[in-house]
Order: structure tokens, then sequence, then C-alpha cells
């Protein structure tokens, strides 16, 4: 592993990131780590792609990662990814948006058995809609295990329903070892949501494969304009605001063409308005698209128009930024730290402000003062890769690999004192009722009795050297 | 070997090193920590700068009440149980065979060509202006649904034969609440529906009224339903816009006659609604006020954002 590291063959997903001295460097210890989420591939999006290539970038520093997720139609049983990187689909039932059901019991057995098989000493779980990484949460601090979770969204404070997922948050994150947020923002929106210390929350954010993300060098000049949009057409990504956006400028320039990726049930508007207004030839609808596909629409383009209402981090636009495009952006959530104010033009989540900031790009475009792609895309592939969010996601099982577990009994004290009366027992008594279940297993079934799996990542790995040089891009574009 | 993996301490991140981040120049001031991430800075990840969560902000949109207004705007509340009230007082008189349908009917007219003129007198006719209806409009409306109102009669006295009392006398009641809870009293919430409202009054009318002796009270019955669940509050809601002090003292002896009525056929019944109106008028809008100390409303930058502009003009 060192070798093919120094060569520079980089097993990480982007080759040609900026190296820095410390990732020639294997890690002081190694960690056997499960990852565990209900949202991995098949299904696609930012939280699958972000424990794909941090779990790469892991194995690359020597690390051991199993990941677990729920079974996918035919997709079950354990699947090997490039590198060794082992996934266990396992057969639990979903119930809302690809979530599983949870008991917070039910899934203790086969939890147990991957983790005590594959010898894991942290469990990292991710995304707060998961209620399996809830649920691994729970059993790993049954188990004793260390536990990590990741937060990649916001969440609002105002109505019953965050008011209910903002107190299992609590319960769930009261006891847990780490906390990774992906943006300042959304560090302090979990610190609130879950009453937590926030020395214990990390701001790790995500990254985008610059190599994926390359401007079209060979592009001719034309005078058309064209604005890209890359969303799911869904209410929280602006859609309503996008249709308005659309009627405005069209009118006003004749030259000026929208090309719209992704799929939503709010597609229909986009749809209303360029059938209203005749705009069949200028605004183009691509429909649901494969993640290798983004990039050829994005350079299509010369601005990105993001008008999202709420967002964590946003990838879409640090994609859109690699591919060399100029930003236009609404200003919400931690958006405004993502890129630096010559990259980005900020505009409030209106119709109005949007098309001002969207005419500015077009006057610069026009004028020729917008940044040249590749400047833009060799600046901006700096800013985030993953070998970095790897680098420093291991800092943090480094970390939590010194602390204790809560014991029984403090565990349960923490849980009455911190999530309130109510809950808080309510909680307590399923803890023991868990720890009791898991004294049942364990008398059932010994952890001796449990077989040892061969581990395929990690120092012990078994898995064949020359697999390593495989590209993992390659093999995700053929599973979808 | 990292500088960050050896160092003493475990509990905090110590590298300064992070990236390609050029190390701080020690002669000048220590680095200043900024909300971006694109850039590494010299401080560890999970460093808490002193601006955190200062862009928190807590009960923005807490609207300071006045008691008094809020008295105001329960009038609206006392006003629709009063209705409710005179409606199942007259239901119980007519089915007693105390009051006659012709009376009721006589008096219901009288009183309907009086909120008539008002409608339009209390705005000199510029609501008329507006919406464009000519009187000729609404006296076609009106004998449409008399006719039909009295020609239907004799089915609605059938209608529900086939169903037990107690089975009417539920719905009725269940009906009528359901008219209370999602009548428009003005509020910006979901449950409010004015169509839902008035349908199931009428429907509450039309069960009551398959009871009662004869056809010609039915068409009564469903008639005053008409009369004081649809016009009524309309006329109301002109009253408060325009001459709101009238609008107080008719609510007020809308509630006396509600009472009064209801004292003839039961005393606790009038005990007990008497309480729930004064506690409708006075305590809940103290109640309302007292708990809005204890308010705590958190908003931030990682609110969902809300599209403040009108938006239809596009898309229909």
């Amino acid at each position: 592993m060192v070798h093919s590291r120094r060569e520079g063959s980089g097993t990480c997903s982007h080759r040609n990131s900026v190296r820095t001295p410390e990732t020639a460097h294997a890690p002081l210890r190694t960690h056997s780590i499960c990852m565990v989420s209900d949202f991995f591939y098949p299904n696609m999006g930012g939280v699958e792609s972000h424990i794909y290539q941090l779990s790469q970038c892991l194995i690359e520093r020597g690390h051991k990662v199993i990941i677990v997720t729920h079974a996918y139609r035919d997709r079950k049983g354990i699947r090997y990814l490039t590198n060794g990187l082992k996934v266990y689909y396992l057969p639990l039932q979903v119930m809302y948006n690809q979530s599983t059901a949870t008991t917070l019991l039910h899934s203790l057995p086969l939890l147990r058995y991957i983790f005590v098989r594959e010898r894991v000493s942290v469990v990292h779980s991710h995304s707060s809609f998961s209620a399996m990484a809830h649920d691994a949460l729970f059993h790993a601090k049954t188990l004793g295990l260390h536990t990590v979770f990741t937060d990649h969204s916001l969440f609002g404070f105002a109505d019953v329903s965050s008011v209910l997922t903002n107190k299992l948050l609590t319960v769930s994150l009261c006891d847990t070892n780490h906390i990774i947020c992906v943006s300042y923002t959304s560090k302090e929106n979990t610190v609130l949501r879950a009453a937590l210390d926030p020395q214990i929350v990390s701001v790790i954010p995500n990254a985008v494969d610059p190599t994926d993300f390359t401007p079209d060098l060979q592009k001719e000049k034309t005078n058309k304009i064209t604005i890209v949009v890359v969303s799911r057409l869904v209410y929280r990504k602006g859609v309503d605001l996008l249709g308005g956006i659309i009627h405005e400028l069209c009118q006003k320039y004749p030259e000026l063409h929208f090309l719209i990726g992704g799929e939503g049930p709010k597609r229909i508007i986009l749809e209303e308005v360029r059938e209203r207004y005749q705009l069949h030839d200028r605004v183009r609808l691509l429909g649901a698209l494969e993640h290798h596909q983004v990039r050829d629409v994005l350079v299509e383009g010369e601005i990105f128009l993001n008008t999202s209402l709420t967002e964590a981090f946003c990838m879409a636009i640090v994609e859109a930024a690699s591919c060399g495009l100029q930003v236009v952006t609404t200003r919400v959530g931690g958006i405004p730290e993502v890129l630096p104010d010559n990259f980005i033009i900020l505009c409030e989540p209106s119709v109005r402000s949007l098309c001002t900031g969207l005419e500015k790009a077009i006057h610069q475009l026009r004028a020729g003062t917008l940044p040249n792609p590749e400047t833009i895309h060799n600046t901006v592939k700096t800013f985030y890769t993953w070998r970095n969010v790897a680098e420093r996601t291991e800092r943090v099982y480094d970390r939590v690999s010194k602390e204790t577990v809560l014991p029984m009994n403090e565990r349960l004290e923490r849980l009455v004192n911190h999530c309130g009366g109510v809950t808080g027992l309510i909680f307590a008594l399923f803890v023991i009722i868990s720890f009791l279940f898991l004294v049942f297993l364990r008398w059932t079934t010994p952890d001796y009795l449990i077989d040892v799996a061969v581990d395929a990542s990690g120092p012990n790995a078994a898995w064949p050297q020359h697999n390593c040089r495989k590209k993992p891009r390659k093999k995700l574009t053929m599973k979808k | 070997m990292s500088p960050v993996l050896q160092a003493p301490e475990s509990g905090h991140y110590t590298s300064m090193s992070l990236g390609g981040c050029a190390p701080a120049d020690p002669v000048s001031d220590p680095p200043r920590w900024k909300k971006i991430l694109y850039k590494r800075q010299p401080f560890p990840d999970n460093y808490v700068d002193k601006s955190f969560l200062e862009e928190l902000r807590k009960n923005i949109y807490v609207r300071r009440y006045s008691y008094w207004a809020v008295v105001f705007e329960s009038a609206m509340v006392i006003q629709q149980l009063c209705s409710v009230c005179s409606f199942s007082v007259v239901w119980w008189y007519m089915d007693q065979d105390l009051l006659s349908p012709q009376k009721l009917c006589g008096v219901g007219l009288a009183i309907t060509l009086l909120g008539y003129l008002l409608f339009d007198a209390v705005d000199k006719g510029s609501g008329r202006k507006e919406c464009g209806r000519t009187r000729w409009d609404d006296l076609k409306s009106s004998l449409v649904f008399i006719a039909f109102t009295y020609g239907f009669s004799p089915v609605l006295k059938t209608l529900t034969e086939s169903i037990s009392t107690d089975t009417i006398y539920a719905m009725s009641v269940l009906m009528l609440i359901g008219h209370l809870v999602f009548f428009d009293y003005g509020a910006n919430a979901a449950v409010v529906s004015s169509t839902m409202s008035i349908n199931m009054a009428i429907f509450a009318s039309v069960c009551l009224a398959s009871r009662l002796p004869r056809s010609l009270h039915a068409f009564t019955m469903v008639t005053f339903a008409i009369q004081i669940f649809a016009l009524w509050p309309s006329l109301q809601r002109k009253l408060r816009a325009y001459t709101p002090g009238i609008y107080i003292c008719v609510t007020f002896v809308f509630a006396l006659f509600s009472v009064a009525g209801l004292l003839s056929i039961s005393g606790v019944g009038a005990l007990l609604f008497s309480i729930l109106l004064i506690s409708v008028a006075f305590l809940c809008p103290y109640c309302l006020i007292r708990l809005q100390l204890f308010k705590d409303n958190i908003h931030g930058p990682w609110d969902e954002a809300v599209i403040k502009e009108d938006l239809s003009r596009f898309y229909d």
C-alpha cells in the first residue's frame, strides 16, 4: 500500500489532487471502521458519494473500512467494491424515502454479528435522515464501541415534525463520542438541535473529485449564453423561483438558453412555464442525470444557477465551479462558506434578486471580465479534496479511540439528564431492554463462536495488490 | 510522522498545517478565524470561535398583543358560538311545535332584508361596485335557492327516515363542531376552510330539519341555516371592518339573546354556555398573552428560506 501511494497512483478517485506532506505517511494506528447509512449506492446522492469517497481514501491511508446499508432490491448480501471496500446489504424493511423502519431493537442481532466478525472499533453513521444510522449508533454504544456521526443536512425548529426529529437526534447524539458536520452553519444547527457541547463537533467539509469535473477547453465561442441548473426538482431546491427566473430572463435576453438536469415532482412547473411562453427551443429539460453525465451537462453552459432554499454544503456549486462556470446562487445555509466571493454571486432567495445576479453574470460574460474556466478550475480543485477530508476524519477517529465509551450507568444517567424527563426515561428503558437482549444474544451465540471475517482492506488485507490500481469511477457507473 | 499525530495533547487537535495553508506569521497578530470552508485555517476542526451562534436570532416573529385587541378578535369566535347556539335553540322550539314555521319565516325574511340593506349601507356601496354584482343577480340567486329548497323539502323530510334519531343527533353535533373548527376566523392556518365549514353546517341543518314534523318546517329550518351560517357572517365581516363599535354591540346583544334563548330551555346549559363565552372572550386572550412570555423560537442562517414573492403570476 505504502509503495503504491508513494508512486502517486492514488487509489483515491482523484489522482491529481494536491499532495500534502502528511498524506504520504501512514497513520500511527489503524482503525477498523464501519460506515453505516441507509443511503449508499445504487442510490445516488451527496451522502452516498461522501461515504464511498471517504472510505476509499481511508483504505488508502491503511485503515480497514466496511460499509453497512440496507438491501436495494436484488442487491443484497455482501459485495466488494474497488480496493476491497466491503459492503453489507442487510435485509431490513425500507419504510420511507429509502430509510428503514426502526424499532431500536430488531437490527441488533445482525449488526452485532457484523461488528464482532469484522472486529469493528469505530462505528461511523451518516445522515440524520437514516434510521439505520441511528440504530447502529445505539447498538454500538450498547456493545461498547466508539461512535462518530456525520450530519449532512440542515433542519429547522419551527414545525412539529422538526421538533420530534430534533428530540430523536438529541437522544441519539447525547452519548455519541464525536459529531462531524459539513459546514459551520451545519455545526451551529446540529449543536442547537441536539443540545451538544460544540467542542465535540468538528467541521469537515465535503469534497468533489476535480478530475471528474474539468472544463471543456475545446468549446467554441458562440453568442449563445447557456444557464445550467442541475438539481432535483423539488420545493426545497427552489424550483418555483426557477420558473419565474426563466420567464423574466428569457423575455429580456433572446440569446439566453436554459439547460436543466434533474427530475422531481416540481418538473411540472417548469414544463408549464415552457409551454405557456413558448420556450421549447430555449429551455431544455434533461430529466434525471447519471453521475457521470453531470460534467458533460455542466460544460455546455457558462453560468450555473442554484436556487436552493436550504443547503448544508452544496456540492453542486463546487462541481460547477470546478467545471469553470460562474456560479449564481441563493445565500442560504452553508453556501456563503463554500466558495470565495470572486467565484460566486450570492443573491437573496427571490426571483428579482436572482435575476439581478444572473444579469450581472451575463454582463460580465459579455464584457469578458469573467475569469477563464481553466483558472477557476485550477483554483477550485485545491479547495476540497477527499484526501484532506479523510485525513481530518482520521484525526477524529484517533481522538475518539482514546476516549472511553460511557458505561451503562453513566449512559442511563446522561439520557435522563440530557434528554428531558419523559423522553430520557423512555429511551433509558430501551437501553436496558437492548442490553438485556444483547446478554441473551451473547448467551445463545457467544462472541468466540462468531467467525472472524477475512479482511479485505486495512493492515491485514487479504486483497491482492494489483486491484488497487483500478479506477473506482468506472466501477460506479457500471453499477447504476 | 505527522506532527499532528505526535502531539501530546490528545483532547484537542493542534494541527497548524492543514493541507497547503501557509503557516501564520509569528510576528503579526494571531490569525483571525473566518467562517469559510475553502481555505484551510490554522485552527482545529472542532474549534469554537467566539462568533459561534452569533447569527442566532430569538423570537424575531413574536407579536406583541394588547389585551383588548385580542378580546376584540375573540368576538368572531363568540359570534360563531352564538350562531350555533341560536340555531339549536330555534330547532328545539320548532321540534316542540312551540314556534310556527310561518312566524320564523316571516321574521327571518324581515331580518334578512334589513341585513341586506345594511350590507350595502355600511360601506356605501363600494363593495358592490368592486365585485360587480347587480341586485338582479342577488334576487335571481335567492329565488333559485328558495324554489329549490321549497321543492325539495318533502324529500328532505323523508331523506333520513331509515336512520336512527340518535345517529342524526350525534352527526349534527359532530358537524356543528366541525363547522366551528374549520370556520375562517381570520387565522392563516391549514385547517381553515370556509367551504368545508359552511358545508358541515348545512349538513347538520339538513339532518336536524329531517326530524321536524312537516316539510314546511324542514324548508324553514334549512333557510334559517343559510341565513345564520352563510349570510350573517358576511354581514358581520363588513360591520367589523367599517363600524367596530357597532360590531361589538351587536355581538354583545346577540350573545345575550342566545344565552336567554338557551335559558328558556335549560338553566344549566345557559350557565355553562355563558361560562364558555366569558372564558373565550376574556380568559383565553389573557392566557395567550401570558404564554407569549414562554416563547422560545430560534432562527438562524440554517432556516429554510421562504419565498416571499407572489409567484402565481408566472404560473396561471
